[in-house]
């Protein structure tokens, strides 16, 4: 690399600082409501068209939600301002610990911390 | 080895653009979404893959100019003529490596790093990969040079292609006139080319000209009902730059691992590919999709 290629590399890591930055300033995410029980039925419609949903829980910062497809467990949970859904078989979510009032569910690439208030894991409509 | 390079002379252009565009839909007169960390990674993303081509720059540069020893022609770079006939030549180019960069696992793979955003907007365009040189698709263009057209030729034309594209990943733009969208590329055909919605999938290779998808029976247009989802089938669990970039690299080697009598099925194979068919690839995406909306069709015929 020479000196010029240095001075634009600088530049362009500049700008991108400032772009984000103004990205964050100008607050223009999409809005991200808390789920709602028809909010959790419609998300789950469109990310699990074909299957059928037995059970739903949405989880205490109305952020996230556990869904019951027979022996399948519909997981989505938001990330930056979308959601991110996984499939795990319903045991799996008995092996997560509940920790200060949260479980974190390992999914892969993701790692969602659901909040459950009343602190009982696995939510009772989600047991088969 | 230094050549115009169209792309590094647009770089200011696209920074005013993103900047311009944020701007406008903070005050409401535009329609776009900006997310901090979706932002920061496609900037880093587009910023590292200038990098990553450095390495490979001169290795794929010394196989144009060695396939150019051996060209059938000699094309002048300095004819109109020859200008548009590579205009043609590498748009067409471009329609088959974004083709196959999207219906073959290995291809996609590198490719894919361009299509994580759930978001669409100017910066989106800068997501760009960093294992394309690995991926070794530059080997499409390499027929040009055989055919005639000087590298450095086939470079620039390369690069307008690439900015031409820039402008095109915005929502602020709904329809360009009915000609206009017949012809050319335009924010309405790529928002398809991005979306995850079934019915979209595996849509709109173009570069600049549309008219490649509409000949080789690619083309899906945007329709009102079904506003675009951007991203991936499965989006990325995570904001993590190096996972974005290798995630796919990752899975195939994985999959390999686990089933190497199944190997070239994993690595040529659809993306969603698998040896007991128990992933979903586009196409049974599409299926379903299909049996979906014609069951909500009876169901209504009945009903009426
Ligand atoms: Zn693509
Ligand atoms: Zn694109």
């Amino acid at each position: 690399m020479d000196k010029a290629q240095i001075i634009q590399l600088l530049g362009s890591a500049l700008a991108i600082g400032l772009m984000v930055l103004l990205a964050g300033w100008a607050r223009i995410a999409r809005p991200m409501p808390r789920l709602t029980a028809q909010g959790a039925r419609d998300l789950l419609a469109v990310e699990f068209p074909d299957e059928p949903v037995d059970a739903v829980w949405i989880d205490g910062d109305g952020a996230g939600l556990v869904a019951r497809s027979g022996d399948q467990a519909l997981v989505l949970w938001r990330k930056g301002d979308g959601y991110v859904a996984r499939e795990a078989p319903l045991s799996r979510l008995s092996e997560a610990r509940l920790v200060d009032g949260r479980v974190r569910l390992k999914l892969g690439d993701g790692a969602p911390r659901l909040a459950v208030p009343n602190g009982v894991w696995p939510p009772l409509e989600l047991r088969a | 080895m230094k050549t115009f390079d169209p792309v590094q002379m647009a770089i200011p252009f696209f920074v005013v653009a993103v900047f311009l565009e944020i701007l406008l839909a903070r005050l409401g007169k535009t329609k776009a979404h900006y997310e901090p960390r979706d932002t920061a990674m496609s900037l880093t993303m587009g910023l590292g893959s200038t990098i990553a081509g450095l390495f490979t720059a001169g290795i794929t540069f010394a196989a144009a100019l060695w396939v150019y020893e051996h060209r059938l022609f000699t094309i002048p770079m300095n004819a109109v003529w020859a200008w548009v006939a590579l205009f043609f030549a590498e748009d067409l180019t471009y329609y088959w490596f974004h083709r196959l960069a999207h219906e073959r696992r290995v291809w996609w793979a590198s490719h894919v790093n361009h299509h994580t955003s759930t978001h669409y907007n100017l910066s989106t365009a800068l997501r760009q990969t960093w294992t394309g040189g690995i991926a070794g698709t530059w080997l499409l263009w390499l027929p040009l040079s055989f055919l005639g057209f000087p590298p450095a030729m086939v470079a620039i034309q390369k690069g307008v292609s690439l900015v031409y594209q820039f402008w095109i990943h915005t929502e602020s733009i709904k329809r360009m006139p009915r000609w206009f969208e017949a012809v050319f590329n335009t924010p309405s055909h790529h928002r398809v080319h991005h979306a995850r919605n079934a019915r979209y999938l595996d849509a709109n290779y173009a570069g600049i000209l549309i008219i490649w998808d509409r000949m080789f029976g690619t083309f899906i247009p945007e329709v009102d009902e079904e506003p675009c989802r951007y991203g991936t089938v499965k989006n990325l669990g995570n904001f993590n730059l190096l996972h974005n970039v290798f995630h796919e690299w990752v899975g195939i080697g994985k999959d390999v691992v686990a089933q190497p009598r199944h190997a070239l099925g994993y690595i040529f194979g659809p993306p969603g590919w698998s040896h007991d068919g128990s992933r979903d690839t586009s196409h049974t995406l599409k299926a379903k999709w299909r049996a979906r909306t014609s069951a909500a069709k009876a169901r209504e015929d009945t009903a009426a």
